[in-house]
């Protein structure tokens, strides 16, 4: 049975949607809230790309940035021969 | 060469600067990266015996290091301007962007389209203003975000970091999106 569901609604069951125990009716009713509503399939496009490149900005911080300064790595080998 | 035995006087130099650029790439402030990086060779001292020689040493360093991050996500949502209530944390709630009495998009707020977004910002202008959004999420949203799309932790294992029902964290994941999507757009993205 498809129930028709709001933009409200639909747009937390894109986010469930990644979720394997999604119960199978409220993705039918995800699926055709989404060929009726061009608003939450942009949404949902934009909704993955939003995690991509979250993850892509992470990981691209790892590669460049400065490092640790001289001072902090002194500081923290001396805790450390102290501690050990 | 790896040394057979951790030598910890030797990871500030050997590892710090990764270990820092990591810390960096989560937390934005470097004064909490330095601690992080501080932490994770304390608790590496003390727990020595629980290394494996087989092991290296270096992804050692980043298990704990991951760890000490997902520790300070934890108390971001402790903080005492947190509420404690979990729902209520400053943050716009789902009637800023539907319609109360339909629950569908209202006018403004309706997405626009991102189509060409990816021409119109330099790769490094998007990751800069996606940060700055992310920075402006209400703590909890913002921890919650981190710890399910950077660190790629299951919806169970923040539930059972952060004390989270199931339908608390489903909310709060639901709002810090519809947060961040709002605030790109803020900052140019799908002005064509």
């Amino acid at each position: 049975m498809l129930r028709l569901i709001n933009c409200q609604h639909a747009t937390l069951l894109i986010e469930q949607r990644q979720d394997p125990v999604m119960p199978q009716r409220e993705r039918a009713s995800l699926w055709l809230h989404l060929h009726l509503c061009p608003y939450c399939k942009r949404y949902s496009r934009q909704s993955i790309l939003i995690t991509e490149w979250a993850w892509a900005s992470a990981a691209g911080r790892v590669q460049a940035g400065p490092g640790l300064s001289a001072a902090a790595k002194e500081r923290m080998r001396e805790q450390l021969v102290a501690a050990g | 060469m790896t040394p057979a035995t951790p030598v910890p006087a030797e990871w500030p130099a050997r590892f710090g600067d990764e270990l820092y650029r990591f810390a960096l790439s989560r937390v934005s402030d470097s004064e909490v990266a330095e601690e992080l990086v501080q932490e994770t060779f304390l608790s590496a001292l003390a727990s020595l015996v629980t290394f494996r020689a087989d092991a290296s040493e270096r992804t050692w360093l980043f298990v704990i290091l991951r760890r000490k991050i997902i520790d300070h996500y934890r108390r971001q949502t402790r903080a005492p301007h947190v509420g404690l209530d979990a729902l209520h944390d400053g943050g716009a709630t789902e009637a800023d962007y539907f319609n109360p009495a339909n629950g569908h998009w209202t006018g403004p707020q309706a997405p626009a389209s991102w189509l060409r977004a990816d021409a119109a910002l330099e790769q490094q202008e998007l990751h800069e203003i996606l940060r700055l959004c992310q920075e402006r999420l209400p703590p909890q949203q913002g921890a919650v975000f981190a710890m399910r799309f950077v660190e790629e932790l299951s919806a169970e294992e923040i539930c059972q970091e952060l004390g989270l029902t199931a339908s608390n964290y489903w909310v709060i994941v639901h709002r810090a999106k519809l947060q961040l999507r709002r605030c790109l757009e803020k900052h140019g993205m799908g002005k064509n």
